[in-house]
């Protein structure tokens, strides 16, 4: 214990992380890149992206031009999802409209309409939707179901007709409906941004930590100063651990203002430990750093590095989750999510802001994301000691 | 004319030369369509749900056969002993069923029974599709236990065009076909352009007979060829993978993907020639090139979702125009009438890039 500490806290040691520091405070780039990025990225993502399916531009072609399809279109235009958006005389001017994106959705009211209801006959009523977007699709085909069967339910209550039937019903053969009452855990206002900014919040970890510190890996072959630090009594490992230490500071700085932003500007709720969070990031953040370096490793020049992060950083952020669910993904590809750091923690966010998770829930996420940052810290030392030698 | 062809011959043989850049341009977009479309897709299937049944009688097995059944959910198990939030907190499902006791004797009886579903609404969007499905679900046992008396007046009949088996492949797979060609071939003119400068090769340039005019033609026609070779790999795989064909009028798309392989191709010589600063200016295409395109062009959201203090600014997003024409023709087949409008923005929207590049060149001599 103590002779680790001794190596820890050597004079060398100090130095070189001060070196490190002074060369991080004269780079104005790199101090505006820890900055600036949490903010404008997590703002710009939780803003824009937005899954919510609201005023759904409505075509109608009312064919039946009675009080009853009247209220009907009223009936589905008062609620916030559709917006009515022109009245059409024919099915194919309503096609045309959908097809040049004037409208999204378009409802058919048949001419026999207003006929069939005071008769008391099932009629049907035919919905249009532009199902390019399938999720947009879904979630309002969802919508239209949910508003004819209110109105369902209030017509049937109305008139003497329904009333003779509700008599007439009652026989013991009837059987009982099952009622679902959802309930939203967690999110009862089902915000959006929820989900969006904490998985862009992981993102921004490792994509940041990953271009900063190859950045800061590559200068020193660039400039050709790596060999004036070999010739010095340090030892590698005491290069290394100089490198990274400002950087992991200077990261987790980066961490506080992004949790910040969540707080503030997206009221993000805390239900859970923030330790976790907080604990979470670290390794995030030395996961990075781990990416970067051997990223570094690998290229010659700051160009290159970031060009060969082209590589690695869309499938690194794709397959995480971060901003989609994990289902959404073809079954083949599920699994690879378990060897995304990302992955574990947009789930450890997840779980202790908005779900108030505890360790007992956490922990395979925890675990998972520990083993990657010891794999990719070590790989990273290796390939960085062979580089050295 | 010559001298356009050797300055495009001379561009194309620097990229063949690295494998970085060959890569970059050739091998990544196709992985990126690959990986991209089906990673941001948002319908879901297969989600784990726990149901809880505090009745256990033949009417319960029923209904939880009936949510069995469907293929977006699937029930797995859950120690009785835990209550149900547990499910939710350690991720084990997405939503909890609740069958309260007596739901037999009640449905028996011809009194309407109330059942919970409990979803994790921490991802708003698939809780909505969880419910939404449930509630399917429900109608669906309804209507089939108490017969077609008890159905509403008035059905509903929905009808879904263009992608009827509801795809999301569908519709993300236009989207980032068009993000790829948003993103590598100005990332590589801006590459070569800014290089021109650190290099300070662009004196060469100057000093030759070549007009600024030619030069710039020269790198954009080679980036374009770049483009389109791009484009020509990713449909291969649109008309593969993703099982789309051209809808109607194939002629907007092809004069538009010609029109827009020039404005990405003249946009990263912009960022080249304004920015000569090799890192420097691959940060700025990727703002441009990946950041505005992803989030601004409704490439995964709809723009109208967009908060109307950053909507305006979409309307001059590049990607906006040309996604919507590849998803009108792979998709819905308006052809010219639906979409003239917007290839002539987007050849607008190049040569005004052209024209700032071109200016930006003048600027890099006086500096030079």
């Amino acid at each position: 214990m103590k002779r680790l500490l001794q190596f820890l806290f050597n004079y060398r040691l100090l130095a070189l992380i001060k070196k490190e520091f002074n060369q991080i405070r004269r780079d104005r780039r790199l101090a505006i890149s820890l900055i600036l990025p949490p903010v404008v990225q997590l703002t710009l993502f939780g803003f824009a992206l937005s899954a919510n399916v609201t005023n759904i531009r409505l075509g109608v072609v009312d064919d039946s031009r009675s009080p009853e399809s009247r209220e009907l279109i009223a009936t589905l235009t008062e609620s916030k999802s559709f917006r009515l958006a022109g009245y059409y005389f024919s099915v194919n001017e309503l096609g045309d409209a959908v097809s040049r994106g004037n409208v999204d959705a378009g409802v058919v009211v048949p001419y026999d309409y207003a006929r069939d209801l005071a008769r008391d006959r099932p009629t049907t009523v035919q919905f249009l939707l532009n199902a390019m977007n399938a999720n947009t699709a879904t979630i309002s085909r969802a919508y239209a179901e949910g508003v004819i069967q209110s109105y369902n339910s209030g017509l049937r209550g109305k008139g003497i007709n329904s009333r003779v039937q509700t008599v007439a019903g009652m026989d013991l053969a009837r059987r009982g409906q099952v009622q679902l009452q959802p309930a939203f855990l967690y999110n009862p206002g089902l915000v959006d941004s929820w989900f969006i900014v904490t998985g862009v919040f992981g993102l921004l970890l490792i994509l940041n930590s990953s271009l900063v510190s190859s950045a800061a890996m590559v200068r020193e072959r660039e400039a050709g100063t790596i060999e004036q630090l070999l010739m010095s009594p340090a030892s590698t490992s005491e290069i290394i651990i100089a490198k990274i230490t400002p950087l992991f500071i200077l990261l987790c700085m980066m961490m506080l203002v992004a949790i910040a932003v969540l707080k503030l500007a997206f009221d993000v709720p805390f239900q859970g430990n923030i330790l976790f969070l907080l604990l979470g990031g670290a390794l995030c953040i030395l996961s990075g750093i781990s990416i970067g370096t051997v990223i570094a490793t690998f290229s010659k020049s700051a160009q290159q590095a970031q060009l060969t992060s082209f590589f690695v950083n869309p499938p690194l952020s794709s397959l995480s989750g971060a901003l989609n669910p994990v289902e959404a993904m073809p079954k083949w590809l599920q699994p690879v999510t378990v060897l995304n750091p990302i992955h574990h923690f947009a789930t450890i966010v997840r779980g202790s802001t908005l779900k108030g998770s505890g360790f007992m829930d956490l922990w395979p996420n925890f675990l998972g994301l520990l083993i990657f940052t010891i794999i990719l810290v070590s790989l990273s030392v290796w390939r960085f000691r062979k580089q050295l030698s | 004319m010559r001298r356009i062809v050797a300055q495009t011959r001379k561009e194309l043989t620097q990229i063949v030369r690295d494998w970085r850049t060959l890569a970059l341009a050739l091998i990544l977009p196709i992985v990126l369509l690959l990986l991209m479309s089906t990673a941001i897709s948002l319908t879901v299937n297969d989600l784990p749900i726990v149901v809880q049944d505090f009745d256990d009688s033949s009417a319960s097995h029923d209904f939880i056969d009936a949510m069995r059944a469907s293929i977006t959910l699937h029930v797995v198990s859950w120690p009785v002993n835990k209550t149900a939030e547990q499910a939710l907190a350690a991720n084990v499902a997405r939503a909890v069923v609740m069958i309260p006791a007596h739901f037999g004797r009640d449905i028996a009886r011809g009194i309407n029974s109330p059942v919970q579903l409990l979803v994790d609404a921490s991802d708003a969007n698939t809780a909505k599709l969880i419910s939404g499905y449930a509630t399917q679900i429900t109608t669906a046992y309804n209507r089939q236990t108490a017969g077609a008396a008890q159905a509403g007046p008035v059905q509903t009949a929905v009808r879904l065009w263009y992608n009827p088996g509801l795809s999301s492949k569908k519709f993300y797979g236009p989207g980032v076909f068009v993000l790829g060609i948003s993103m590598f071939p100005p990332l590589l003119a801006a590459l070569a352009m800014a290089k021109e400068g650190e290099h300070k090769t662009i004196l060469q340039v100057y000093v030759s007979s070549i007009s600024a005019h030619e030069f710039l033609l020269g790198k954009i026609i080679a980036f374009m060829a770049v483009a389109l070779a791009e484009c020509f790999v990713m449909c291969l795989l649109l008309f593969t993978y993703f099982g789309l064909r051209f809808a109607g009028d194939p002629t907007p798309f092809l004069i538009a993907t010609i029109l827009y392989a020039f404005c990405v191709a003249s946009f990263g010589t912009m960022v080249g020639a304004t920015i000569p600063n090799q890192a420097a200016s691959m940060q700025a295409v990727a703002l441009g090139g990946f950041l505005l395109v992803f989030l601004l062009s409704g490439l995964m959201f709809p723009i109208e979702n967009i908060p109307a203090g950053l909507r305006w600014i979409s309307n001059f997003i590049w990607g906006r125009y040309y996604i919507e024409i590849v998803r009108d023709a792979l998709l819905q087949g308006g052809g010219w009438p639906a979409v003239w409008f917007k290839v002539l923005i987007v050849g607008v929207i190049g040569t005004t890039f052209y024209g700032i590049a071109w200016r930006g060149m003048r600027k890099m001599q006086v500096k030079a």
